[in-house]
């Protein structure tokens, strides 16, 4: 009897899923723009992500030691960096390679080249580069090349400018964070409401089959039930049609990305990819309690005996 | 909890029975009734009288506000909520509007009376075309309730209300909405259900119907049963 009940009941499910297919339409049509709203702001917070580690990564501070400095310090200072904590890496760039990538760059420019050969001798010492983990950890390795060992054999040191983008890193990230925390809140809030009604909107609709189902001795749980699996098809439905809609999109919009930060950088469909079961996953179950909550509560009123 | 069967108890049993609705309209006023198995009985009078909340309480859609209500020997006054179910399996109900779930066939509509009972379906397959047969409907088990005429709906809800092999059938003005012939053919049809041994209870204003019925009569008056006639006429 309990398998030939709960046959019927997916049995039931299937058959006002499909003979109410408007209906369907509509409340799945709901589903999907919610969680493609959902999953609009993952990726946009994905894109945050890697764009503020884009950017970090791409902030150097360049040390141009005198011409004259020997060997030995530059030894000292660079073995000195990659001892802090802070430095991600540092690369030493002797005086006739940034000779030479000076040249390179400037192979258009005749008066350039010129002045150069005017010259008649190199007029670049060595150089370091030090990259930073993160952008605050800037503020350390400045302090640091003002080290007595080798502070006198720097030339230059173009940090000035990075301290303010440095800043505006800082304060833009931590904006944009609790942005998204918050628009993220107000998404999340405003799927609940709608998916609630649309719930409600469904079962509102069925509300005279219901009452006629109970005048003909169904008990409670065997109308509830078959709305119940409904929901269970609507959010299968939901979720696949989502998936559907992601990978082609993300593959779309992935080179538009590469195309300012460089190829892979934003990795949104190698990162849909790998946490897709997570992602989908849980959006799946979170649809699932919502609709099935909704539609229980929905159904409380038109089950009153 | 199932109706007992009739040889000492009666198949209707209002014992001083009233239906109050807030915030003071009288339903039914101090009713008692009596009905007997395998009688037709009809309850007649104008709108407004109680004829329908004394049907509702045959089925527990409504309970009453005093006295006790009993069929087939159960109380049924303060039934539980989980024992409705049972008791309607127990009963069949037609409607004036049929009441019939517009997205199932014919055959789903009737069938389903069974399947919510948890009726196996190798029995629902062998009652449900005999049920189909008897209320002149076998060509049309496919159709949907909106594909049918009002006549052939209410034949429909008819079908429905017996599959259970009820020990009453309740009909609330069941030609409410049909004209004279599909009418006649109803009543045809409630009397046939009638001599298998069902009790009939019709709830009806329609004159004719029961001038041609010449069976028990009850007629209701401001809630109260002003007279209760065997082989009466409608006399209001």
């Amino acid at each position: 009897m309990m398998l030939t009940s709960t046959y019927r009941i997916i049995k039931f499910a299937f058959q006002n899923f499909w003979r109410n297919i408007w209906l369907s339409i509509i409340t799945v049509s709901m589903l999907v723009l919610t969680l493609l709203t959902v999953n609009i702001l993952l990726v946009v917070n994905r894109v945050t992500d890697q764009t503020i580690a884009f950017v970090e990564n791409r902030i150097e501070v360049s040390v141009y030691f005198n011409e004259k400095t020997e060997q030995v310090k530059i030894n000292d200072a660079l073995t000195y960096f990659r001892t802090l904590p802070e430095v991600k890496d540092v690369q030493e760039i002797s005086a006739d390679e940034a000779f030479a990538i000076f040249k390179t760059r400037h192979a258009n420019d005749a008066d350039i080249l010129n002045s150069l050969e005017e010259l008649g001798k190199n007029p670049f010492g060595p150089t370091l580069i030090i990259k930073a983990h993160q952008a605050k950890d800037f503020d350390a390795i400045i302090t640091a090349l003002d080290h007595p060992r080798f502070r006198d054999d720097i030339r230059q040191r173009n940090f000035s400018d990075y301290q303010s983008i440095v800043s505006k890193i800082r304060k833009t990230t931590s904006e944009i964070r609790t942005g998204g925390m918050i628009l993220s809140g107000i998404f999340f809030l405003i799927a609940l409401l709608i998916i609630f009604n649309t719930v409600r909107v469904a079962i509102f609709i069925h509300r005279e089959e219901i009452g006629i189902m109970r005048l003909v001795g169904a008990s409670s749980n065997f109308i509830r039930a078959p709305f119940l699996v409904e929901t269970i098809i609507l959010s299968v439905f939901s979720i696949l049609i989502v998936i559907a809609i992601m990978y082609p999109a993300l593959a779309l919009i992935e080179p538009k990305f590469s195309q300012y930060f460089g190829p892979g950088t934003t990795g949104l469909v190698s990162y849909f990819e790998q946490n897709g079961l997570l992602i989908f996953g849980t959006q799946f179950l979170a649809l699932l309690i919502v609709t099935m909550g909704s539609t229980a509560l929905a159904m409380r009123k038109h089950l009153k005996v | 909890m199932y109706l007992s069967n009739p040889v000492t108890f009666y198949m209707i049993h209002f014992k001083n029975v009233s239906k109050f609705y807030p915030p003071d309209i009288v339903g039914l006023d101090a009713v008692n009734l009596r009905i007997e198995h395998g009688e037709f009985v009809s309850i007649v009078g104008q709108s407004g009288t109680g004829k329908s909340t004394l049907a509702k309480l045959l089925f527990a859609e409504e309970r009453p506000s005093k006295g006790v209500v009993e069929i087939g020997g159960w109380d049924i006054t303060k039934i539980r909520a989980s024992d409705v179910p049972l008791l309607r399996r127990q009963i069949g109900v037609v409607f004036q509007d049929f009441k019939l779930l517009p997205k199932k066939t014919v055959y789903e509509n009737i069938a389903f009376a069974l399947q919510v009972a948890g009726i196996p379906s190798v029995r629902v397959r062998e009652v449900v075309p005999r049920v189909l047969s008897i209320v002149g409907l076998d060509d049309k088990a496919h159709r949907f309730p909106q594909q049918l005429s009002g006549g052939e709906q209410q034949r429909v809800a008819i079908g429905r209300a017996l599959v259970h092999q009820p020990k009453i059938l309740v009909a609330d003005e069941p030609t409410g909405n049909l004209d004279t012939l599909n009418s006649r053919d109803i009543l045809e049809l409630l009397k046939k259900i009638n001599e298998f041994g069902t009790t009939v209870v019709l709830v009806t204003h329609d004159r004719e119907i029961v001038n041609r019925l010449k069976r028990r009569v009850i007629t209701l008056e401001g809630g109260k049963i002003v007279s209760d006639v065997e082989e009466g006429r409608y006399r209001l």
